[in-house]
């Protein structure tokens, strides 16, 4: 199949309006992080129980996104689904930039920033047996693959067939690593369990694919370049396997701690005050996407599905959001028995204005990113119409650049 | 070397405080104020809870004080990424400000809630001892005296030492340490000499002649949450 990417023009006022909302957010954000800098994380909900917040429940869905998203590329890349390609340079694009905001939250989230070298000073200043540390070898060889993917796949290089399997395995191994951090923990009730890692890689996967399905929809209607409803059709019914057994995974983990004695953790989970969250991610992330998409009649209309790959995005931000906010709240029980005042209360996790900023800051950069990237590389499969209209010399260039791919 | 431990005799113990509190004028840990207790922002190196079983009238309240564990197998040290918990040679577990990085995994880890976060810079008016020289060495193996941490470091973690530096000037000066069996205590942790009961006991738990160690082989020692094998060097006789 013939297909050729040109980049967005970028002078309509709504691009124009979206990049300055964009930018602002991310000024913000970097606003209300040098205060909190400034003045400590006392500005932040984490205390001395909860003591990872927003933060860190983004890091892990944006690590989760990028997982999915390169393993959405390698549909076109390493299997040669040639069907999917319009999607395939967007969904490496997107892996690159969901990693960068991922990188941003943990950087931003320790106390000392300026530090963060320590983390990658591997086998000499760093501690190996520590999770974090490990997983820094996974993260940097991660964004390099993936900046070296990105410029193999828009350049149409031979070289993406040898470097996206590699890069694919590298995402798994990635996000396993970093269900890890958690998975390992035997401290906290609901965080620790072996299926931890395999949880994660897929729940990503799973969040991966309907976020580049929804956000990759969404640009192409927006930049008015052809959509190929079949595609996303067939993606819905990947989609929909993907929802199964990322919730076959999460019950056998919940019901293995549901299992008598030890019990407190998933009783925390599931009826505690937090309960809410995980009742979400169980609602938006399974069973909304799940009826969509089983539906004989809604599966086959691609604004159903493109709404339930949404939902289900927003439903496994809540699947990491219930790792860590209940996970860290559950109070430690030191001693048998009633623990009675601060020390046996469990940890609360007010939404405070800084962190919330700074949080909505990232995923503005990322956002803004992404748009600025959709104006000057060539990740959107070109519409024939438009460039007879409008871009005739960029798309002549375009072909001449290897844009043909 | 010597492998430092604690006992508590919680029959004896009687919940005044007086070892938080002596802790805190010893290490100068902040006062904390209403809204930081209330946040649980508020760092205390000791803690003393209060465990109730039962219902009234059947009912028992056990007071249990709570230092840092300073585990055989502390997991914090195992997470940390920037080898900022480190373990000594004699058994206490110690945190350094100069490489902690402040990515509060060891706080997710520790299972005895023994770690608390700086969460702001503090002001000499939250300190006991506004007084102390400004802290210029945190280096190993030399350290100011007896005070190590006058003015402390915002966004790193904290914890009890078991006062190492009392016990590391005592080596230097060739001094005694820990409790005796006659009563002419030698060097101790300012929670063990603040304890108006003696219920606390501190020594060498290698030194089969050691208060500590007696008190070990009496066999009723307890460990806090001994399903988490992290073999806890702070242990209790049982009331």
């Amino acid at each position: 199949m013939q297909l050729s990417f040109a980049p967005v023009q970028g002078t309509s006022r709504k691009y124009k309006i979206l990049v300055a909302v964009l930018f602002a957010l991310a000024l913000t954000g970097v606003i209300a992080y040098i205060i909190a800098y400034l003045n400590g994380f006392k500005l932040w909900g984490i205390n001395n129980s909860v003591t990872w917040g927003q933060l860190i429940t983004v890091d892990f869905f944006f690590i989760g996104l990028s997982a999915g998203s390169l393993v959405v590329s390698s549909l076109v890349y390493v299997l040669g689904q040639e069907r999917y390609k319009p999607i395939g340079r967007i969904a490496v694009f997107m892996g690159l930039l969901l990693m960068m905001g991922a990188m941003f939250t943990v950087v931003t989230d320790l106390g000392r920033i300026e530090k963060c070298w320590r983390l990658f000073m591997f086998f000499y200043l760093n501690n190996m047996k520590c999770l974090f540390a490990i997983n820094g070898i996974f993260y940097a060889g991660y964004l390099l693959l993936l900046f070296t993917y990105l410029v193999a796949a828009l350049s149409g290089s031979k070289l993406t067939k040898f470097i996206a399997p590699v890069a694919v395995l590298w995402a798994v191994l990635v996000h396993m690593g970093t269900g890890a951090i958690v998975g390992f923990i035997e401290t906290r009730g609901i965080m620790y369990s072996p299926m931890k890692p395999v949880e994660f890689i897929s729940a990503a996967f799973a969040s991966g694919l309907a976020l580049v399905m929804f956000l990759s929809y969404i640009t192409l209607k927006f930049s008015k370049r052809p959509i190929d409803k079949n595609m996303y059709v067939s993606l819905g019914r990947m989609l929909s396997v993907l929802i199964i057994i990322l919730m076959v995974l999460v019950l056998v983990d919940k019901l293995t701690h549901f299992y008598p004695p030890k019990r407190e953790s998933v009783m925390f989970l599931i009826s505690g005050p937090w309960a809410w969250i995980f009742w979400l991610q169980v609602v938006l992330g399974y069973f909304i996407p799940l009826g969509i998409l089983f539906n004989p009649w809604l599966r086959k209309k691609v604004g159903w599905v493109i709404a339930a790959c949404l939902i289900c995005v927003v439903g496994i931000l809540f699947e990491r959001a219930a790792i860590v906010l209940p996970g860290l709240s559950q109070p430690l029980q030191y001693y048998p028995g009633e623990i009675a005042g601060i020390w046996g209360a469990r940890g609360g996790f007010p939404i405070m204005i800084a962190e919330t900023l700074q949080t909505v800051g990232i995923v503005a950069l990322v956002g803004l990113l992404y748009v600025v990237g959709l104006r000057y590389l060539e990740l959107l499969p070109a519409s024939n119409g438009e460039h007879a209209q409008g871009e005739p010399a960029e798309h002549a260039a375009t072909a001449a650049e290897g844009g043909h791919t | 070397m010597a492998n430092w431990g604690m006992i508590i005799d919680l029959g004896k113990c009687v919940g005044c405080q007086a070892c938080s509190l002596a802790c805190k004028a010893e290490n100068n840990v902040p006062h904390g104020s209403l809204y930081e207790q209330k946040r649980h922002q508020d760092i205390y190196w000791h803690k003393v809870i209060a465990a109730t079983e039962g219902e009234y009238p059947a009912v028992n309240t056990q007071i249990i004080p709570m230092p840092c564990m300073h585990c055989e197998h502390p997991p914090c040290v195992n997470v940390c990424p920037a080898k900022a918990t480190v373990k000594r040679g004699d058994g206490i577990v110690m945190q350094n400000f100069r490489r902690c990085i402040g990515c509060r995994y060891c706080m997710v880890a520790c299972p005895y809630g023994a770690r608390n976060f700086n969460f702001k810079t503090q002001e000499d008016k939250e300190y006991q001892r506004p007084d102390l020289p400004p802290d210029l060495d945190l280096g190993y193996g030399s350290h100011i005296g007896p005070w190590p941490y006058p003015h402390r470091t915002r966004g790193v973690v904290e914890k009890c030492t078991y006062c190492f530096h009392r016990i590391d000037q005592a080596l230097e000066n060739g001094w005694e340490i820990g409790s005796k069996m006659d009563g002419e205590d030698g060097v101790l942790p300012a929670c063990v000499e603040a304890c108006p009961t003696e219920a606390r006991y501190f020594g060498d738990l290698d030194d089969p002649e050691s208060m500590v160690s007696k008190l070990l082989a009496s066999g009723t020692c307890i460990k806090l949450r001994e399903e988490m094998a992290t073999d806890p060097k702070t242990r209790y006789l049982p009331r």
